[in-house]
Protein backbone atom coordinates (compact mmCIF):
# COMPACT_ATOMS: atom_id res chain seq x y z
CA UNK A 1 0.00 0.00 0.00
CA UNK A 2 2.89 2.52 1.03
CA UNK A 3 4.85 1.30 -2.13
CA UNK A 4 1.89 2.39 -4.29
CA UNK A 5 1.92 5.58 -2.35
CA UNK A 6 4.89 6.43 -3.09
CA UNK A 7 4.80 5.42 -6.66
CA UNK A 8 2.15 7.33 -7.34
CA UNK A 9 3.87 10.59 -5.16
CA UNK A 10 6.58 10.27 -7.55
CA UNK A 11 4.54 9.63 -10.72
CA UNK A 12 2.93 13.05 -9.60
CA UNK A 13 6.03 14.66 -9.05
CA UNK A 14 8.31 13.83 -12.38
CA UNK A 15 5.07 14.56 -14.30
CA UNK A 16 4.74 17.91 -12.80
CA UNK A 17 8.48 18.49 -13.27
CA UNK A 18 8.66 17.33 -16.70
CA UNK A 19 4.87 19.29 -17.16
CA UNK A 20 6.90 22.90 -15.54
CA UNK A 21 9.98 22.42 -17.72
CA UNK A 22 7.72 22.24 -20.51
CA UNK A 23 6.07 25.05 -19.80
CA UNK A 24 9.75 26.93 -19.03
CA UNK A 25 10.56 25.48 -22.90
CA UNK A 26 7.13 27.13 -24.12
CA UNK A 27 8.37 30.45 -22.20
CA UNK A 28 11.69 30.15 -23.88
CA UNK A 29 10.50 29.62 -27.59
CA UNK A 30 8.04 32.57 -26.74
CA UNK A 31 10.56 35.08 -25.84
CA UNK A 32 12.81 33.75 -29.14
CA UNK A 33 9.42 34.12 -31.45
CA UNK A 34 8.68 37.81 -29.91
CA UNK A 35 12.73 38.73 -30.29
CA UNK A 36 12.95 37.52 -34.13
CA UNK A 37 9.86 39.46 -35.07
CA UNK A 38 11.63 42.97 -32.92
CA UNK A 39 14.67 41.79 -34.68
CA UNK A 40 12.66 41.41 -38.18
CA UNK A 41 12.96 44.47 -40.72
CA UNK A 42 15.60 46.64 -38.95
CA UNK A 43 15.73 48.76 -42.24
CA UNK A 44 12.93 50.80 -40.96
CA UNK A 45 12.70 53.09 -38.25
CA UNK A 46 9.77 55.16 -37.15
CA UNK A 47 9.87 57.90 -34.32
CA UNK A 48 7.52 60.64 -33.37
CA UNK A 49 9.35 63.80 -32.27
CA UNK A 50 8.47 67.49 -32.70
CA UNK A 51 8.25 69.96 -30.09
CA UNK A 52 5.55 72.46 -27.77
CA UNK A 53 5.86 75.76 -26.32
CA UNK A 54 3.96 77.10 -23.72
CA UNK A 55 4.16 80.40 -21.87
CA UNK A 56 2.19 83.67 -20.54
CA UNK A 57 2.76 87.13 -22.45
CA UNK A 58 2.17 90.25 -20.37
CA UNK A 59 1.57 93.50 -22.04
CA UNK A 60 0.22 96.49 -19.78
CA UNK A 61 -3.46 95.88 -20.88
CA UNK A 62 -3.66 92.38 -20.43
CA UNK A 63 -1.59 89.27 -19.53
CA UNK A 64 -1.94 86.30 -21.25
CA UNK A 65 -1.50 82.33 -20.97
CA UNK A 66 -0.28 80.94 -24.50
CA UNK A 67 -0.27 77.65 -25.97
CA UNK A 68 1.85 78.51 -28.58
CA UNK A 69 2.90 75.11 -30.16
CA UNK A 70 2.08 71.86 -30.33
CA UNK A 71 3.90 70.41 -33.17
CA UNK A 72 4.09 66.82 -33.23
CA UNK A 73 6.95 65.36 -36.03
CA UNK A 74 6.72 61.88 -37.58
CA UNK A 75 9.93 60.28 -38.90
CA UNK A 76 9.79 57.49 -41.21
CA UNK A 77 12.94 55.80 -42.05
CA UNK A 78 13.20 52.89 -44.76
CA UNK A 79 16.81 51.59 -45.11
CA UNK A 80 19.72 53.95 -44.98
CA UNK A 81 18.72 56.20 -47.68
CA UNK A 82 14.86 56.78 -47.82
CA UNK A 83 12.92 59.10 -45.03
CA UNK A 84 9.77 60.70 -45.09
CA UNK A 85 8.80 63.46 -42.75
CA UNK A 86 5.99 65.66 -41.46
CA UNK A 87 4.94 68.18 -39.01
CA UNK A 88 1.34 68.63 -37.52
CA UNK A 89 1.08 71.88 -36.39
CA UNK A 90 -1.56 71.88 -33.62
CA UNK A 91 -2.52 75.93 -32.48
CA UNK A 92 -5.28 77.00 -29.94
CA UNK A 93 -6.15 80.11 -30.73
CA UNK A 94 -9.18 82.85 -30.38
CA UNK A 95 -10.73 79.74 -28.49
CA UNK A 96 -10.26 77.79 -31.83
CA UNK A 97 -8.58 74.87 -32.60
CA UNK A 98 -6.28 74.66 -35.19
CA UNK A 99 -4.18 72.33 -37.50
CA UNK A 100 -2.03 73.04 -40.36
CA UNK A 101 0.45 70.78 -42.10
CA UNK A 102 4.01 72.35 -41.63
CA UNK A 103 5.42 69.86 -43.87
CA UNK A 104 5.53 66.77 -45.08
CA UNK A 105 7.87 64.82 -47.64
CA UNK A 106 10.01 61.97 -48.79
CA UNK A 107 13.68 62.36 -48.93
CA UNK A 108 15.84 60.16 -51.12
CA UNK A 109 19.38 60.22 -50.96
CA UNK A 110 20.67 60.06 -54.39
CA UNK A 111 24.21 59.88 -53.80
CA UNK A 112 27.10 61.54 -51.94
CA UNK A 113 25.92 65.14 -51.74
CA UNK A 114 22.43 64.78 -53.12
CA UNK A 115 19.63 64.65 -51.76
CA UNK A 116 16.47 64.84 -53.59
CA UNK A 117 13.04 65.86 -52.07
CA UNK A 118 9.28 66.10 -53.02
CA UNK A 119 6.16 67.11 -51.15
CA UNK A 120 5.51 69.76 -48.91
CA UNK A 121 8.71 71.36 -48.14
CA UNK A 122 10.40 73.92 -45.63
CA UNK A 123 11.49 76.63 -48.09
CA UNK A 124 15.08 76.75 -47.80
CA UNK A 125 15.43 80.48 -48.28
CA UNK A 126 17.41 82.10 -45.49
CA UNK A 127 17.96 80.18 -42.61
CA UNK A 128 14.93 80.91 -39.77
CA UNK A 129 11.95 79.24 -41.64
CA UNK A 130 14.03 76.44 -41.89
CA UNK A 131 16.83 76.00 -39.62
CA UNK A 132 15.50 78.33 -36.49
CA UNK A 133 12.24 78.14 -35.79
CA UNK A 134 11.37 74.90 -33.79
CA UNK A 135 10.75 76.38 -30.31
CA UNK A 136 13.33 74.44 -28.66
CA UNK A 137 15.73 75.54 -30.92
CA UNK A 138 14.67 78.90 -31.44
CA UNK A 139 16.68 80.82 -28.46
CA UNK A 140 13.07 83.31 -28.26
CA UNK A 141 9.69 82.34 -27.38
CA UNK A 142 8.36 84.02 -31.15
CA UNK A 143 9.91 85.05 -34.40
CA UNK A 144 11.91 87.63 -35.69
CA UNK A 145 9.95 90.36 -37.26
CA UNK A 146 9.27 89.59 -40.78
CA UNK A 147 10.04 86.06 -41.34
CA UNK A 148 7.70 84.10 -38.48
CA UNK A 149 4.26 82.90 -40.23
CA UNK A 150 3.02 86.31 -41.24
CA UNK A 151 6.03 87.43 -42.28
CA UNK A 152 7.30 88.54 -46.20
CA UNK A 153 8.91 85.12 -47.06
CA UNK A 154 7.83 81.60 -47.83
CA UNK A 155 8.17 79.46 -45.11
CA UNK A 156 6.65 76.12 -46.74
CA UNK A 157 5.20 75.34 -49.59
CA UNK A 158 4.41 72.32 -52.13
CA UNK A 159 7.27 70.70 -55.19
CA UNK A 160 10.68 68.91 -55.30
CA UNK A 161 14.01 70.19 -54.04
CA UNK A 162 17.45 68.72 -54.83
CA UNK A 163 20.26 69.40 -51.79
CA UNK A 164 23.14 68.55 -50.02
CA UNK A 165 26.50 69.51 -48.48
CA UNK A 166 29.43 69.03 -49.89
CA UNK A 167 33.32 69.50 -49.24
CA UNK A 168 35.42 71.79 -51.17
CA UNK A 169 38.44 71.73 -49.37
CA UNK A 170 38.91 72.39 -45.60
CA UNK A 171 35.57 74.37 -46.34
CA UNK A 172 31.66 73.12 -46.84
CA UNK A 173 29.42 74.18 -49.25
CA UNK A 174 25.49 73.59 -48.55
CA UNK A 175 23.32 74.19 -51.31
CA UNK A 176 19.34 73.08 -52.01
CA UNK A 177 17.57 74.19 -55.08
CA UNK A 178 13.29 74.48 -55.26
CA UNK A 179 10.74 74.50 -57.84
CA UNK A 180 7.17 74.84 -55.91
CA UNK A 181 3.74 76.07 -56.54
CA UNK A 182 4.70 79.46 -55.40
CA UNK A 183 2.94 82.45 -54.12
CA UNK A 184 -0.31 84.29 -54.57
CA UNK A 185 -0.47 87.91 -55.18
CA UNK A 186 -3.63 89.38 -53.27
CA UNK A 187 -5.62 91.42 -55.38
CA UNK A 188 -7.82 93.07 -52.82
CA UNK A 189 -10.90 91.80 -53.80
CA UNK A 190 -11.05 89.32 -50.56
CA UNK A 191 -8.96 91.78 -48.31
CA UNK A 192 -8.74 95.05 -49.60
CA UNK A 193 -6.23 96.21 -47.04
CA UNK A 194 -4.03 93.86 -48.29
CA UNK A 195 -3.53 94.59 -51.90
CA UNK A 196 -0.28 93.86 -53.72
CA UNK A 197 0.66 91.42 -50.68
CA UNK A 198 2.01 88.50 -51.47
CA UNK A 199 0.32 84.76 -49.89
CA UNK A 200 2.72 82.45 -49.79
CA UNK A 201 0.70 79.35 -48.28
CA UNK A 202 -1.49 77.70 -50.88
CA UNK A 203 -2.19 74.20 -51.70
CA UNK A 204 -3.51 74.98 -55.20
CA UNK A 205 -1.71 77.01 -58.01
CA UNK A 206 -3.78 80.14 -59.14
CA UNK A 207 -1.60 79.53 -62.51
CA UNK A 208 0.25 77.66 -64.52
CA UNK A 209 4.00 78.60 -63.42
CA UNK A 210 5.88 77.79 -60.82
CA UNK A 211 8.33 79.60 -58.41
CA UNK A 212 11.82 78.81 -58.28
CA UNK A 213 14.79 79.37 -55.92
CA UNK A 214 17.94 78.67 -54.16
CA UNK A 215 20.00 78.89 -51.10
CA UNK A 216 23.77 78.82 -51.30
CA UNK A 217 25.27 78.31 -48.11
CA UNK A 218 29.67 78.72 -47.61
CA UNK A 219 31.27 77.26 -44.71
CA UNK A 220 34.92 78.41 -44.77
CA UNK A 221 35.85 77.21 -41.75
CA UNK A 222 37.07 73.60 -41.36
CA UNK A 223 35.29 73.39 -37.79
CA UNK A 224 31.91 74.67 -39.29
CA UNK A 225 31.72 77.93 -36.94
CA UNK A 226 30.49 80.20 -39.44
CA UNK A 227 28.39 79.82 -42.41
CA UNK A 228 27.22 82.90 -44.78
CA UNK A 229 24.36 82.11 -46.73
CA UNK A 230 22.63 83.79 -50.01
CA UNK A 231 19.13 82.83 -51.30
CA UNK A 232 17.16 83.86 -54.04
CA UNK A 233 13.54 83.49 -55.22
CA UNK A 234 11.68 84.20 -58.04
CA UNK A 235 8.13 84.10 -58.82
CA UNK A 236 4.91 84.99 -60.98
CA UNK A 237 1.94 85.15 -58.42
CA UNK A 238 -0.86 86.75 -60.41
CA UNK A 239 -3.57 84.17 -62.11
CA UNK A 240 -3.79 84.81 -65.93
CA UNK A 241 -7.25 86.44 -65.84
CA UNK A 242 -8.06 89.44 -64.00
CA UNK A 243 -9.70 88.89 -60.60
CA UNK A 244 -12.38 92.16 -62.00
CA UNK A 245 -13.58 90.13 -65.24
CA UNK A 246 -16.98 91.01 -65.93
CA UNK A 247 -16.80 93.74 -64.52
CA UNK A 248 -16.23 96.62 -67.18
CA UNK A 249 -15.20 99.18 -65.44
CA UNK A 250 -12.04 97.59 -63.40
CA UNK A 251 -11.49 94.58 -66.03
CA UNK A 252 -8.34 96.38 -67.08
CA UNK A 253 -6.73 95.86 -63.52
CA UNK A 254 -4.57 92.64 -64.40
CA UNK A 255 -1.81 90.90 -62.27
CA UNK A 256 -0.74 88.25 -65.21
CA UNK A 257 2.65 89.93 -65.47
CA UNK A 258 3.74 91.30 -62.10
CA UNK A 259 6.65 89.22 -60.94
CA UNK A 260 8.26 88.30 -57.25
CA UNK A 261 11.97 88.35 -56.46
CA UNK A 262 12.90 88.10 -52.89
CA UNK A 263 16.68 87.82 -52.03
CA UNK A 264 18.26 87.15 -48.43
CA UNK A 265 21.72 87.02 -46.49
CA UNK A 266 22.25 84.83 -43.60
CA UNK A 267 25.28 84.50 -41.35
CA UNK A 268 25.55 81.99 -38.08
CA UNK A 269 28.63 81.71 -36.54
CA UNK A 270 28.52 79.71 -33.17
CA UNK A 271 32.10 78.66 -31.38
CA UNK A 272 33.07 77.43 -27.85
CA UNK A 273 35.74 79.82 -26.41
CA UNK A 274 37.79 79.09 -23.47
CA UNK A 275 38.99 82.72 -22.48
CA UNK A 276 35.36 83.35 -21.84
CA UNK A 277 34.40 79.95 -20.79
CA UNK A 278 31.16 79.66 -22.74
CA UNK A 279 29.70 79.47 -26.20
CA UNK A 280 29.08 82.65 -28.30
CA UNK A 281 26.10 82.02 -31.06
CA UNK A 282 25.64 84.88 -33.36
CA UNK A 283 22.72 84.47 -35.80
CA UNK A 284 21.43 87.19 -38.86
CA UNK A 285 19.38 87.59 -41.81
CA UNK A 286 18.39 89.98 -44.07
CA UNK A 287 15.62 89.35 -46.26
CA UNK A 288 14.27 91.71 -49.46
CA UNK A 289 10.94 91.53 -51.41
CA UNK A 290 10.37 92.86 -54.76
CA UNK A 291 7.20 92.82 -56.36
CA UNK A 292 6.77 94.62 -59.74
CA UNK A 293 4.74 97.78 -59.56
CA UNK A 294 0.67 97.31 -60.40
CA UNK A 295 -2.38 99.28 -60.04
CA UNK A 296 -4.52 98.27 -57.15
CA UNK A 297 -8.21 99.15 -56.80
CA UNK A 298 -9.23 100.60 -52.89
CA UNK A 299 -12.92 99.26 -52.83
CA UNK A 300 -13.60 101.87 -50.30
CA UNK A 301 -13.85 104.54 -52.51
CA UNK A 302 -12.99 103.11 -56.15
CA UNK A 303 -9.56 105.49 -56.46
CA UNK A 304 -7.27 103.24 -58.21
CA UNK A 305 -3.62 103.76 -56.61
CA UNK A 306 -0.13 102.29 -56.90
CA UNK A 307 2.98 101.75 -54.83
CA UNK A 308 6.60 100.48 -55.32
CA UNK A 309 6.17 97.05 -53.65
CA UNK A 310 9.19 96.77 -51.67
CA UNK A 311 9.48 94.87 -48.09
CA UNK A 312 12.53 94.58 -46.52
CA UNK A 313 13.53 93.08 -42.69
CA UNK A 314 16.49 91.75 -40.71
CA UNK A 315 17.50 90.74 -37.13
CA UNK A 316 20.23 90.29 -35.11
CA UNK A 317 20.75 87.88 -32.57
CA UNK A 318 23.47 87.14 -30.27
CA UNK A 319 23.68 84.41 -27.61
CA UNK A 320 26.01 83.58 -24.74
CA UNK A 321 26.11 80.46 -22.58
CA UNK A 322 28.72 79.61 -19.73
CA UNK A 323 28.88 75.82 -20.89
CA UNK A 324 32.34 75.68 -19.42
CA UNK A 325 32.02 76.72 -16.33
CA UNK A 326 32.87 74.37 -13.40
CA UNK A 327 28.83 75.15 -11.76
CA UNK A 328 26.26 73.06 -12.87
CA UNK A 329 23.01 75.59 -12.57
CA UNK A 330 25.24 78.43 -13.94
CA UNK A 331 26.02 76.96 -17.03
CA UNK A 332 22.71 75.63 -17.63
CA UNK A 333 21.85 79.47 -18.11
CA UNK A 334 22.21 81.67 -21.95
CA UNK A 335 21.90 85.36 -22.43
CA UNK A 336 19.98 86.09 -25.45
CA UNK A 337 19.56 89.52 -27.49
CA UNK A 338 17.54 90.14 -30.81
CA UNK A 339 17.28 93.09 -32.52
CA UNK A 340 14.61 93.15 -35.87
CA UNK A 341 13.15 95.53 -38.46
CA UNK A 342 10.07 94.95 -40.62
CA UNK A 343 9.19 97.44 -43.26
CA UNK A 344 6.42 96.99 -45.92
CA UNK A 345 5.55 99.15 -48.57
CA UNK A 346 5.14 102.98 -48.46
CA UNK A 347 1.49 103.86 -50.31
CA UNK A 348 0.15 100.38 -49.56
CA UNK A 349 -2.71 99.71 -47.49
CA UNK A 350 -0.79 97.83 -45.47
CA UNK A 351 2.23 99.98 -44.50
CA UNK A 352 3.93 99.27 -41.39
CA UNK A 353 7.54 100.01 -39.94
CA UNK A 354 8.11 97.75 -37.16
CA UNK A 355 11.13 97.34 -34.56
CA UNK A 356 11.60 95.81 -32.03
CA UNK A 357 14.26 94.70 -29.58
CA UNK A 358 14.29 91.89 -27.09
CA UNK A 359 16.45 90.47 -24.43
CA UNK A 360 16.10 87.39 -22.52
CA UNK A 361 17.55 85.00 -19.99
CA UNK A 362 17.28 81.03 -20.60
CA UNK A 363 17.85 78.01 -18.42
CA UNK A 364 17.99 74.47 -19.84
CA UNK A 365 16.98 71.92 -18.04
CA UNK A 366 18.42 69.64 -20.55
CA UNK A 367 19.47 69.76 -24.41
CA UNK A 368 15.98 70.15 -26.06
CA UNK A 369 13.84 71.55 -22.91
CA UNK A 370 14.09 75.36 -21.94
CA UNK A 371 12.42 78.29 -19.79
CA UNK A 372 12.77 81.50 -21.64
CA UNK A 373 12.31 84.90 -19.72
CA UNK A 374 12.48 88.00 -21.99
CA UNK A 375 11.42 91.34 -22.48
CA UNK A 376 10.27 92.76 -25.50
CA UNK A 377 9.77 96.52 -26.90
CA UNK A 378 8.03 96.53 -30.42
CA UNK A 379 8.27 100.11 -31.79
CA UNK A 380 6.09 100.66 -34.73
CA UNK A 381 4.56 103.59 -37.25
CA UNK A 382 1.46 102.89 -39.22
CA UNK A 383 0.77 104.68 -42.28
CA UNK A 384 -1.55 102.20 -44.21
CA UNK A 385 -5.29 102.13 -43.33
CA UNK A 386 -5.79 98.44 -42.64
CA UNK A 387 -2.93 98.49 -39.88
CA UNK A 388 -6.01 98.72 -37.02
CA UNK A 389 -4.73 98.92 -33.85
CA UNK A 390 -2.30 96.07 -33.29
CA UNK A 391 0.62 96.15 -31.00
CA UNK A 392 3.39 98.81 -31.26
CA UNK A 393 1.62 99.54 -34.77
CA UNK A 394 0.37 103.22 -33.68
CA UNK A 395 3.39 105.02 -33.76
CA UNK A 396 4.30 104.01 -29.82
CA UNK A 397 6.41 101.58 -28.03
CA UNK A 398 4.62 98.97 -26.42
CA UNK A 399 6.33 96.58 -24.07
CA UNK A 400 6.13 93.05 -23.06
CA UNK A 401 7.32 90.15 -20.40
CA UNK A 402 7.33 86.98 -22.09
CA UNK A 403 7.79 83.51 -20.17
CA UNK A 404 7.73 80.20 -21.57
CA UNK A 405 8.63 76.78 -21.64
CA UNK A 406 9.92 75.27 -25.07
CA UNK A 407 9.94 71.46 -25.44
CA UNK A 408 11.74 69.39 -28.09
CA UNK A 409 9.69 65.92 -28.21
CA UNK B 1 18.19 98.37 -62.81
CA UNK B 2 18.21 96.75 -59.50
CA UNK B 3 17.31 93.81 -59.87
CA UNK B 4 20.05 93.24 -62.22
CA UNK B 5 22.50 94.51 -59.23
CA UNK B 6 21.24 91.75 -57.46
CA UNK B 7 21.39 88.92 -59.55
CA UNK B 8 25.20 90.18 -60.43
CA UNK B 9 25.54 90.29 -56.42
CA UNK B 10 24.09 86.95 -56.32
CA UNK B 11 26.43 85.12 -58.86
CA UNK B 12 29.70 87.47 -57.20
CA UNK B 13 29.08 85.47 -54.36
CA UNK B 14 28.54 81.93 -55.57
CA UNK B 15 31.86 82.64 -57.71
CA UNK B 16 33.96 83.72 -54.83
CA UNK B 17 32.59 81.11 -52.34
CA UNK B 18 34.04 78.59 -55.04
CA UNK B 19 37.16 80.30 -55.93
CA UNK B 20 37.92 80.87 -52.02
CA UNK B 21 36.84 77.34 -51.58
CA UNK B 22 38.92 75.85 -54.51
CA UNK B 23 41.98 77.04 -53.13
CA UNK B 24 41.89 75.39 -50.13
CA UNK B 25 42.10 71.75 -51.54
CA UNK B 26 45.04 71.27 -49.80
CA UNK B 27 44.03 71.06 -46.14
CA UNK B 28 41.09 68.33 -47.45
CA UNK B 29 43.27 65.33 -45.80
CA UNK B 30 42.60 67.41 -42.19
CA UNK B 31 38.99 67.31 -42.50
CA UNK B 32 39.28 63.75 -43.86
CA UNK B 33 40.77 62.60 -40.69
CA UNK B 34 38.61 64.02 -38.06
CA UNK B 35 36.87 61.80 -35.98
CA UNK B 36 32.79 61.14 -35.47
CA UNK B 37 33.02 62.34 -32.03
CA UNK B 38 34.71 66.06 -33.30
CA UNK B 39 32.37 66.16 -36.14
CA UNK B 40 29.79 65.61 -33.87
CA UNK B 41 31.10 68.20 -31.44
CA UNK B 42 31.90 70.64 -34.09
CA UNK B 43 28.33 69.93 -35.95
CA UNK B 44 25.32 69.34 -33.70
CA UNK B 45 25.73 72.50 -31.50
CA UNK B 46 25.51 74.75 -34.63
CA UNK B 47 21.58 74.80 -34.39
CA UNK B 48 20.48 73.45 -31.16
CA UNK B 49 22.31 72.27 -28.32
CA UNK B 50 24.07 68.69 -29.21
CA UNK B 51 22.41 65.60 -28.16
CA UNK B 52 24.48 63.33 -25.93
CA UNK B 53 25.12 59.89 -27.64
CA UNK B 54 22.97 57.90 -25.02
CA UNK B 55 19.57 60.44 -25.61
CA UNK B 56 18.41 57.18 -28.70
CA UNK B 57 19.10 53.81 -29.51
CA UNK B 58 21.03 52.82 -32.98
CA UNK B 59 17.61 52.63 -35.40
CA UNK B 60 16.79 55.78 -33.65
CA UNK B 61 20.42 57.70 -34.73
CA UNK B 62 20.31 56.29 -37.84
CA UNK B 63 17.13 58.16 -38.51
CA UNK B 64 18.19 61.36 -36.93
CA UNK B 65 21.59 61.42 -38.80
CA UNK B 66 19.42 60.96 -42.10
CA UNK B 67 17.00 63.87 -40.78
CA UNK B 68 20.44 66.16 -39.73
CA UNK B 69 22.20 65.20 -43.10
CA UNK B 70 18.92 66.66 -44.49
CA UNK B 71 18.25 69.60 -42.12
CA UNK B 72 21.80 70.83 -41.59
CA UNK B 73 22.96 69.81 -45.30
CA UNK B 74 25.37 67.53 -43.55
CA UNK B 75 27.91 66.30 -45.76
CA UNK B 76 27.65 62.14 -46.13
CA UNK B 77 30.97 61.79 -44.82
CA UNK B 78 30.31 63.61 -41.79
CA UNK B 79 26.95 61.84 -41.65
CA UNK B 80 28.49 58.58 -41.64
CA UNK B 81 31.27 59.10 -38.93
CA UNK B 82 28.82 61.04 -36.69
CA UNK B 83 26.28 58.32 -36.57
CA UNK B 84 28.77 55.74 -35.80
CA UNK B 85 30.48 57.73 -33.71
CA UNK B 86 26.42 58.34 -31.89
CA UNK B 87 26.05 54.67 -31.70
CA UNK B 88 29.39 53.39 -30.72
CA UNK B 89 29.00 55.85 -27.72
CA UNK B 90 25.11 55.10 -26.35
C1 LIG C 1 21.18 73.39 -39.59
C2 LIG C 1 20.72 73.27 -38.24
C3 LIG C 1 20.90 71.94 -37.54
C4 LIG C 1 22.07 71.24 -37.33
C5 LIG C 1 23.48 71.61 -37.78
C6 LIG C 1 21.69 70.05 -36.60
N1 LIG C 1 20.35 70.06 -36.35
FE1 LIG C 1 19.32 68.64 -35.32
N2 LIG C 1 17.60 69.64 -35.68
C7 LIG C 1 17.48 70.84 -36.38
C8 LIG C 1 16.09 71.19 -36.48
C9 LIG C 1 15.53 72.43 -37.16
C10 LIG C 1 15.37 70.18 -35.82
C11 LIG C 1 13.86 70.09 -35.63
C12 LIG C 1 13.24 69.38 -36.78
C13 LIG C 1 11.76 69.57 -36.75
O1 LIG C 1 11.16 69.40 -35.69
O2 LIG C 1 11.20 69.91 -37.80
C14 LIG C 1 16.35 69.23 -35.33
C15 LIG C 1 16.01 68.08 -34.62
C16 LIG C 1 16.93 67.21 -34.06
C17 LIG C 1 16.59 66.08 -33.22
C18 LIG C 1 15.19 65.67 -32.80
C19 LIG C 1 14.72 64.55 -33.65
C20 LIG C 1 14.52 64.93 -35.09
O3 LIG C 1 15.20 64.33 -35.95
O4 LIG C 1 13.72 65.83 -35.38
C21 LIG C 1 17.77 65.47 -32.90
C22 LIG C 1 17.94 64.23 -32.04
C23 LIG C 1 18.83 66.20 -33.55
N3 LIG C 1 18.30 67.27 -34.23
C24 LIG C 1 20.16 65.83 -33.50
C25 LIG C 1 21.16 66.47 -34.23
C26 LIG C 1 22.50 65.95 -34.37
C27 LIG C 1 23.02 64.66 -33.77
C28 LIG C 1 23.18 66.85 -35.14
C29 LIG C 1 24.61 66.76 -35.63
C30 LIG C 1 24.81 65.80 -36.66
C31 LIG C 1 22.26 67.92 -35.49
N4 LIG C 1 21.05 67.65 -34.93
C32 LIG C 1 22.59 69.04 -36.24
C33 LIG C 1 18.51 71.58 -36.89
C34 LIG C 1 19.83 71.19 -36.91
Amino acid sequence: MLQKLILAGGFVLCFGALKAQDTIQDQINNLKDDVTTLKRDPNTNFMIRGFSQFGLDAGSDNVNFNMTSFNPVLLWRQGDRFLFESELEMEYMSNQFGLNLGYANASFVVSKGVVVKVGKILIPFGTFGEKFHPSWVNKFSSAPLGVGHDGMLPMADIGVEVRGGLQVGKSKLSYSLFCVNGPRIKDGTEEPTEAGMLSFENANDNNNNKAVGARIGFLPFSNSSLEIGVSGYYAKPGSKTSPFAGDTLNEDLNYKDVTALLFAGDVAYIKVINLIKGTIDIKGQHNISNVSKATYLNPEDTTRYTFTNKCSSYYVQLAYRPALVANNVLRNFELVGRYSVYNTPKGSLWYSNQSQIEVGLNYWFVWRTVLKISYQISDGAMGGSGMGNMPGMSGMKTSMFLIHVATGL
Amino acid sequence: MKKSKYIIGFLFSLLMTIIIAQGCSSAKQIVEAKSGAQLWAENCIRCHNGPSPTEFNDEQWKTIGLHMQDRANLTKMETDKIVEFLKSAN
